[in-house]
């Protein structure tokens, strides 16, 4: 649920609520008022009836006031009654209509000499209801209005004060530690969403600080173990100039140079993979697979003729990438190398290319590997097979393909092995 | 011949100088960029070994130097960074070649004389060794004056280990100079194949048994 929603929608329950418990209060409250004040004329009008009796001097008199004030009615009474103020429900005269209509009523027994009469005194509640009716109508559409007017408000306001709120999140969403953007915030008069601007910015600056430390650590290590490397090499070289070398020392350097030249390689590819970890390699080029590829066969070739191993391809014409040459050159040639390295002597290995599509299929020694381990780092399923690799290959193949969104898949069919990838 | 070699690793200088005094080379050292620039505006040398992280100044800063003086020097970039982009800037701004380190001092070595051998030897592409003559500009081979038939990599083969002759060569390091940057890993089946034909085409041309096998460590062309 969005936040504007959630802070209007507590209003909105508040606002109706009201509405509802407000309206029938207000109701019957202004219709006691309304008959209260109805009374009070009726009453005040019997009093003065009352207090006029005296004028009256015959009963003809009084008959002929009783027939021109059809508000009234006489009736002869013999006991007395005291006054009495009743709603009744019948048709009356004043309007037209045949329907019976809501009257109040005062009779009260008055005397016009010695005789008593009954004197009712009646008034139609129709008009007060009507008035009623349309003051509670007026009130509807002023509650209704003033509710739309304070919803349409509160979420203007709401749109303005949280503007910073949403810049900083929309600002968070498109961040990338690698590259040291500075996004503008919007500033805002509100304390709290200039301290998130803050601490925000903030977070941004130690991160790239920190990423900045990493990338250094890394060229640095990589440069600072490539030199006591280099010197090792250096003098293992020497030392197979000495003489005179016996073949107990000879076995001893190769063993010494081996194990250097391990180490050599280890460091190469742990300095490439965080190399495309903190996304160093960025210029886009337009890579064409096919001759990439191509020239990837043809630099193995040696390797593949020396294993007798039968290499076909099958292309369709060009497919171009946007990607990084360099890293889709790393790519596909340790996806090729390791089908070559990885094969039985007058081995196959097939490779096909269409539209959006890699496959290197190769026979192997081993049958099938784990498609879900083969792509972790250090993972060396086929140790038996003399190619002492050193885990890596793979682990910066998925590496390269997670950077560009490609997918790489591994399957074994009908006992060979199967490298996909999808670009 | 002339060489100097900037570089900042007191080890590594020292086994580079090793190895070089032994092709009769005159080495010198620098240290720093200062010492570096001052020797190149006084002397020429025919080689200039160029790390590019010295402790006060980037290596490529000297090679502008050196361009900028119209100085013929040759120049061989070692750096740590395998870096296209210096890679790049080092070729442009005039430096022969460009070595990364780690590097075998065999490969250094070769690349130093390849490098001389453009800039001193204009007219004299051969190398002479007793019966047999490499004619650099054709990329043959002559064993007593009649064409030894080579394939690309056995010629490549063979010029490096005349380029290093009595040096004992390590199949990584042979193996590296023949695969150049692409590796499958410690597999030497294809150095054997290569030395054993090229041996064989050599003997039965008539040429002396010259390249030696070192007890399975590496090769030796010895004369």
């Amino acid at each position: 649920m969005k936040l504007l929603n959630k802070t209007i929608r507590p209003y909105m329950i508040y606002s109706l609520a009201i509405l509802l418990v407000t309206i029938p209060i207000f109701y019957f409250v202004f219709r006691s008022v309304l008959l209260h004040s109805v009374d009070r004329s009726l009453r005040t009008q019997l009093h003065e009836i009352r207090a006029n009796l005296f004028s009256i001097r015959s009963e003809s008199e009084l008959s002929a006031w009783s027939k021109l004030d059809k508000d009234i009615s006489l009736t002869p009474a013999t006991g007395m009654e005291n006054d009495s103020i009743y709603t009744v429900e019948r048709v009356f005269y004043r309007h037209h209509r045949p329907d019976a209509e809501p009257l109040r009523e005062i009779s009260g027994i008055i005397e016009v000499g010695e005789k008593k009469y009954k004197l009712i005194i009646s008034s139609s509640l129709v008009e007060n209801e009507d008035l009623l009716g349309s003051i509670l109508a007026v009130l509807s559409i002023l509650v209704v209005f003033l509710i739309v007017g304070l919803l349409w408000i509160n979420y203007k306001i709401s749109k303005t004060v949280w503007k910073p709120f949403y810049v900083a999140l929309n600002n968070m969403q498109q961040y990338e530690l690698n590259k040291n953007t500075k996004l503008p915030f919007k500033d805002s008069n509100t304390d709290e969403f200039n301290e998130l601007n803050q601490s925000i910015r903030h977070l941004y600056d130690k991160n790239y600080q920190i990423y900045l430390q990493q990338k250094e650590f890394t060229e640095n290590a990589s440069h600072e173990m490539q030199t006591p490397l280099a010197i090792f090499q250096s003098k293992l070289e020497l030392l197979m100039q000495t003489s005179p070398l016996t073949e107990l020392q000879a076995s001893l350097i190769d063993s010494l140079e081996n194990a250097n030249q391990r180490l050599i390689r280890l460091n190469k590819s742990l300095v490439l993979l965080s190399k495309i970890e903190n996304s160093q390699y960025t210029t886009t080029d337009d890579v064409n697979l096919v001759t990439i590829t191509n020239k990837i066969i043809e630099q193995y070739s040696m390797y593949a003729d020396q294993k007798s191993l039968s290499i076909r391809t099958e292309f369709k014409e060009s497919v171009h990438i946007k990607a990084n040459q360099t890293l889709i050159e790393i790519l596909i040639s340790n996806i090729i190398s390791n089908a070559i390295r990885h094969n039985i002597p007058q081995g196959e290995v097939f490779i096909e290319i269409d539209n959006s599509r890699l496959i290197v299929q190769n026979t192997g020694v081993t049958n099938s590997l784990s498609p879900e381990k083969i792509f972790e780092r250090f993972h060396k399923e086929n140790v038996t097979d003399g190619t002492d690799g050193i885990g890596l290959g793979l682990a910066i193949a998925k590496k390269i393909c997670d950077m560009y969104s490609f997918k790489i898949s591994y399957r074994n069919i009908e006992s060979k092995h199967l490298f996909e990838i999808l670009f | 011949m002339k060489i100097l070699v900037v570089e900042d690793e007191k080890e590594l200088s020292e086994s580079i100088i090793t190895y070089l005094k032994a092709e009769n080379y005159l080495c010198e050292v620098a240290r720093d960029y200062k010492t570096a620039l001052q020797k190149i505006e006084l002397f020429d040398y025919d080689c200039i070994l160029l790390d590019v992280s010295l402790p006060d100044g980037n290596g490529l800063g000297l090679l502008e130097e050196l361009k900028a003086d119209k100085k013929t020097d040759g120049v061989i970039i070692i750096s740590a960074k395998n870096s296209i982009d210096d890679r790049i800037r080092g070729l442009n701004t005039g430096a022969d070649d460009y070595l990364v380190k780690p590097f075998h001092l065999s490969e250094l070595n070769a690349r130093i004389t390849a490098v001389i051998r453009r800039r001193r030897f204009e007219g004299n592409k051969i190398i002479v060794l007793h019966e047999l003559t490499i004619d650099l500009a054709a990329k043959t081979i002559l064993v007593n004056n009649k064409i030894v038939d080579l394939t690309r990599k056995e010629y490549d083969l063979l010029l490096y280990l005349a380029y290093n002759k009595n040096r004992v060569l390590s199949k990584y390091a042979i193996a590296e100079h023949l695969s150049g940057d692409e590796e499958i890993y410690n597999n030497f089946d294809f150095i054997y194949t290569h030395m054993k034909n090229l041996k064989k085409k050599l003997h039965q041309a008539g040429c002396q048994e010259y390249i030696k096998s070192v007890y399975g460590m590496g090769y030796k062309l010895e004369v």
